[in-house]
């Protein structure tokens, strides 16, 4: 009898505390703040918490600036899984009203209903500069906060040990990509000091690459624009991989395969900048704009320069989305809130830090404005702040060079990305051509592409 | 405390183990005046206890199953919900979609599931046997040895993925600077259609700590004294081992078999966390294609035609091992 | 019958052997040699937990240089273990609200999952019953089934009924029953327990649930602490409904908290690591203190199928 009043007593406890439980959860469920305001709205981003941290401080100025619109940050944890649970939300009516998209997903998500084909611009004087707003057969889906570009990203000592003159700033000066191979050989050094090429040169022992081309899918499709090729038509209809894509991507994998200058980056397990300059191994290393914000706190000697060019210089335009979700009471005022938000003078934080340039043409050509964006922010002034101005402000506003990526045109580039991205990686470890796996997947990319 | 549990267990044995008298119908129809009060009684509480557990499954795991199941003869998918639209039947559409569509690829999805499960299981099983057979013996720091073998089953999947990667990559990776120190050239492990089935088999077997447990509960009842006779008639350890051992551990060894079935037909965490299906299209794993058509896509209509044939599949394994399992399981005295 | 065997035993024992010392000699080579191999096995088991946790004390950079280090000292930028890496601004990876958050979830599936997986199993285990045989098979047959399939209907279900976004639709399963694999578990420890002492129980006059209550639950005390753990572990590292039903920061649980760091355009790998080895102490030291009943609790029992 004593043990069941044990049992009970202890069944009591837990019961206790099941009613704590409940207490802590519904506690930390409704903010009270702002709750008097007359329209509340979610925005909804990924990311890692800084990028948090920097937007809850945007959100409350916002609320600070008007009085009837309250926007709460709803954080959604990486990018990876992102998209899912929005649509896991979708399904229970539970999406925010407004937040990122997710670049792969947005022009299929706006085809579906479930992303408000809604130009938030419609009748405003200004609006972000041509190559970043998503487009669905012509009627604008949505518009990137950022307009991003890459570049080659350089450690300044590696060279300068080597006795090499940087890497050229403007993009007339672009190296061929012949030119780059060899640099990239001259700064590749195995344990005992040898260059690829050289006699006893041993590639299991390399200490210094000379080269690390970034090989993320969207990344590699300027190799294919460099070569004169093309991943998508130019409508987004269809699938093209045409033989100067194919051997563009071909040359990038030979920096590993045939010339022993880059390391083994397969876009699967690509981790980006840490595998690159970042660990202090490599000499150059392709990478978006925003990598400057990675350059604080190194003890590494970062210079920028342009990438260098096969066929024709080439560079791709990318920045995250923001939009409206069509379970939204609000869309207006999302509209309303998202100008805000995408307006560089509101939102400076990631544009200081180095994250974000700004969406807007005019901060591309008027003096005062690129002076506070690029020479004013510490990052990009350590450059120095004239070689990031040709080598990456001057490049992005260059349409001659810089195309959009495929996703600001073509529907479905996620699922096309579920199977280009792994068939990849037998290219990039040799075991097949770029030709082979394009040949083998052709049919499952045209079908992924129609849905 | 052993022996009297050694006991306990000969006596389940004959109570349990005899059809005869073990479930339901018959006690009905025997003696049914006296025991039907009884019987009754035991029913009822018997389904009271029952009550929570299959409220839970029910309305937890087998009516959400039945819904998907239903969905994979209809057009749904999430915007359709969003919109408020209304699926309607299409048939075995679904399936022929996914078995035809070159985006999709299913046959090459059972086939490395299945592969990968086959090999998993195998490997699994052996390694946990030996395992268990190393731990069984006296040896100094036995308590703790045996508690590591576990540690890898209770950290969290991903994690261990993770941790996996950064060993075994071609560039920087521990093992391929231990190769390469040998005199052997790198091997790229997880990016290489070749070596990912072994290698991620590897890290299924590292990770299968329950197996052990389960193989060194299951030695506790390999008689001794049938060991003891065999020993008195010289028989070597691996004597031992293949005549008394393996045969009176073939009950554990079926449910291993079925746990690790279980735990590796269902694999996804080494496509989602490191390999994406790749290279080519050698792990792009059952699960992992109705992940990306089901959560990440919303094409729960094509998600539960996969669902569907993946449940036959697995239901189709089981049961093999389950049929042949009458053939080499040896039960103890009567229990057959 | 344990009769028999005790004095068999005994017998046997007692007995001496002609060539026994030549066979005690062979053993004790035997014995060295797979104690050295158990330990190397066991080095390379603890391998990967060991890299977890060398690269959270190593900066980003360190981890991945080439050649890389088995000690986090020693590289080219390392001088020191980098324990900075473990103060993670709260911002980030809030380790004392995680946990709690942690716990307010696994706590109530532990205890309520454990209750329930018992008295599931004393059913199957002890009384009979009209569809035991198919009620039984259905609850195993439940193990067969991804978790990715019923996830969208499951969340409707929750969202419709309003728990979403909380804890309940990750605690209230777990009132339910704690898992098939449990239940199947806890029924194969009950049925070593010899029926006599129910049989007594009854006479004594005591019910059902005062014969689970007294009897076997006592008598398996060791599989029900395993049972605990096993359900602590499945909630505490179960990221993918988590992922599903909490959606503020405020409410992130430990396994959550990790995907913080993977970022839009990086991955802070360090910070990682560090917030990998927290997440993964507090069922480790579970584990530690409970592996005496755990490990040696299901082996001492046994197991019978």
């Amino acid at each position: 009898m004593k043990k069941v009043s044990k049992i009970i007593a202890l069944l009591c406890t837990a019961a206790l505390m099941f009613g704590l439980v409940a207490c802590a959860d519904s506690g930390s469920g409704s903010g009270a703040e702002g709750s008097d305001r007359e329209v509340q709205l979610t925005f909804s981003m990924w990311g890692e918490v800084a990028e948090y941290e920097s937007t809850k401080v945007a959100l409350a100025e916002f609320n600070e600036s008007q009085d009837r619109i309250w926007v709460t940050a709803l954080h959604l944890g990486s990018q990876e899984e992102y998209a899912e649970r929005l649509l896991i939300m979708s399904t229970g009516d539970d999406m925010p009203d407004t937040g990122m998209v997710d670049e792969r997903t947005a022009i299929g998500w706006a085809r579906e209903g479930l992303l408000l084909m809604y130009d938030i611009y419609a009748g405003q004087p200004s609006r972000p500069k041509d190559g970043i707003t998503f487009k669905d057969r012509g009627q604008t889906v949505a518009y990137s906060v950022a307009s991003e570009v890459l570049a080659l990203w350089f450690n300044k000592d590696m060279f300068d040990d080597a006795g090499i003159p940087h890497p050229p700033t403007r993009i007339e000066d672009a190296w061929t990509w012949d030119e780059f191979i060899e640099v990239a050989r001259q700064l590749t050094f195995d344990s005992n000091g040898n260059n690829p090429g050289d006699a006893g040169f041993d590639a299991n022992n390399i200490v210094q690459y000379g080269a690390y081309i970034n090989q993320w899918a969207w990344q590699l499709e300027v190799w294919a624009l460099s070569n004169g090729g093309r991943w998508y038509s130019e409508d987004g209809t269809a699938i093209v991989f045409d033989a100067a894509a194919i051997e563009g991507m071909q040359k990038v994998y030979d920096l590993h395969l045939v010339h022993q200058v880059a390391p083994f980056n397969p876009a699967q397990q690509d981790s980006g900048w840490h595998d690159s300059l970042g660990a202090g191994n490599v000499a150059m290393a392709s990478e978006g704009q925003w990598a400057v914000g990675f350059t604080s706190g190194s003890d590494i000697n970062y210079g920028v320069g342009v990438l260098p060019y096969m066929e024709r210089p080439a560079n791709i335009t990318a920045g995250g989305p923001v939009g409206i979700f069509s379970q939204t009471d609000h869309p207006q005022e999302a509209a309303e809130f998202l100008r805000w938000y995408s307006n560089p003078e509101n939102n400076w934080g990631p544009i200081e830090y180095g994250w974000w340039m700004p969406n807007m043409m005019n901060w591309f050509t008027e003096e005062a404005l690129l002076q506070r964006w690029i020479d004013d922010a510490p990052h990009r002034a350590r450059l120095p702040a004239s070689s990031f101005r040709t080598a990456v402000a001057d490049v992005a506003i260059n349409t001659d060079v810089t195309h959009p990526t495929g996703w600001y045109y073509t529907p479905n580039t996620d699922a096309i990305d579920r199977i280009l991205i792994p068939a990849l990686v037998e290219a990039a470890n040799g075991t097949k051509t770029v030709q082979q796996v394009i040949d083998e997947v052709r049919p499952a990319l045209v079908a992924a592409l129609a849905g | 405390m052993r022996l009297n549990l050694r006991g306990a267990l000969g006596t389940t044995t004959c109570c349990d183990g005899c059809p005869h008298n073990g479930y339901g119908m018959n006690i009905f129809r025997k003696e049914k005046k006296e025991k039907s009060i009884i019987a009754i009684k035991e029913q009822r509480a018997a389904y009271v206890f029952l009550i929570p557990a299959f409220l839970g499954l029910s309305l937890i795991t087998y009516l959400p199953l039945l819904a998907a199941l239903i969905v994979g003869f209809t057009d749904l998918t999430v915007f359709m919900l969003v919109r408020g639209e209304a699926p309607s039947f299409v048939g075995l559409e679904n399936f022929r979609f996914i078995f035809t569509n070159p985006s999709i690829n299913f046959l090459n999805s059972i086939y490395v599931t299945i592969y990968f499960a086959l090999f998993a299981i195998i490997s699994s099983v052996i390694y946990s046997m030996f395992i268990a057979v190393l731990l069984n013996r006296k040896m100094p720091g036995r308590t703790f040895l045996r508690a590591v073998f576990y540690i890898p089953y209770i950290l969290p999947s991903a994690a261990v993925m993770i941790s996996w990667f950064f060993l075994l990559r071609y560039e920087g990776g521990l093992v391929n600077y231990i190769l390469v120190n040998m005199g052997f050239d790198r091997v790229h492990f997880l990016s290489s259609a070749d070596t990912v089935i072994p290698a991620l088999v590897m890290i299924a077997v590292w990770t299968c700590g329950n197996l052990i447990v389960i193989f060194l509960a299951g030695l506790q009842n390999v008689p001794r004294v049938y060991m003891e006779a065999a020993e008195v008639d010289g028989a070597n350890f691996w004597q031992r081992f293949w005549r008394i051992t393996i045969p009176c551990m073939t009950p554990i060894i079926f449910f291993n078999m079925l746990m690790s079935l279980v735990v590796n037909l269902q694999v996804v965490v080494p496509a989602l966390a490191v390999t994406s299906g790749g290279p080519g299209q050698s792990t792009m794993f059952m699960t992992y294609l109705l992940y990306h058509f089901g959560p990440r896509t919303g094409q729960y209509a094509f998600a539960s035609a996969m669902a569907f044939v993946f449940f036959l599949i697995s239901a189709l394994l089981a049961a093999v091992i389950f049929l042949t399992s009458k053939s080499w399981i040896f039960y103890e005295g009567d229990d057959k | 019958m344990s009769g028999f065997v005790k004095s068999s035993e005994r017998k046997l024992s007692t007995q001496k052997f002609g060539g026994l010392q030549s066979k005690r000699r062979t053993n004790t080579v035997f014995n060295i040699i797979s104690f050295i191999l158990i330990v190397s096995i066991a080095a390379v088991v603890l391998l990967p937990i060991w890299w977890i946790f060398r690269s959270s004390v190593m900066g980003s950079q360190g981890i991945f240089l080439w050649p890389p280090t088995f000690f986090p000292l020693g590289t080219l930028n390392v001088t020191e273990w980098l324990w900075s890496n473990y103060i993670i601004n709260p911002a980030s990876f809030n380790f004392w609200l995680n946990l709690r958050n942690s716990l307010t979830i696994t706590v109530p599936c532990v205890i309520f999952g454990t209750a329930t997986a018992i008295s599931c199993a004393y059913a199957f285990a002890r009384l009979r019953f009209r569809g035991k045989k198919f009620l039984f098979s259905l609850c195993v047959g439940s193990m067969l089934m991804p978790a990715a399939v019923t996830l969208v209907p499951l969340y409707m279900a929750w969202s419709a009924l309003g728990l979403v976004p909380s804890y309940w639709p990750l605690i209230l399963p777990y009132l339910c029953g704690g898992g098939a694999f449990n239940i199947f578990l806890l029924r194969q420890f009950i049925r070593t327990v010899p029926r006599e002492l129910d049989e007594a129980a009854k006479i004594d006059g005591a019910g059902y649930f005062r014969t689970l209550v007294s009897i076997i639950v006592p008598s398996i005390k060791s599989a029900i602490i395993v049972v605990a753990l096993l359900i602590f572990i499945t909630t505490w590292n179960d990221l993918l409904q988590q992922m599903i039903y909490i959606h503020s920061r405020e409410s992130y649980t430990m396994v959550l908290g990790l995907t913080s760091f993977f970022g839009t355009f990086r991955t802070d790998f360090a910070g990682m690591f560090a917030a990998t080895v927290m997440t993964i102490l507090p069922p480790l030291v579970i584990y530690i203190f409970g592996q005496r009943y755990f490990v040696e609790g299901i082996v001492m029992t046994g197991m019978k199928n």
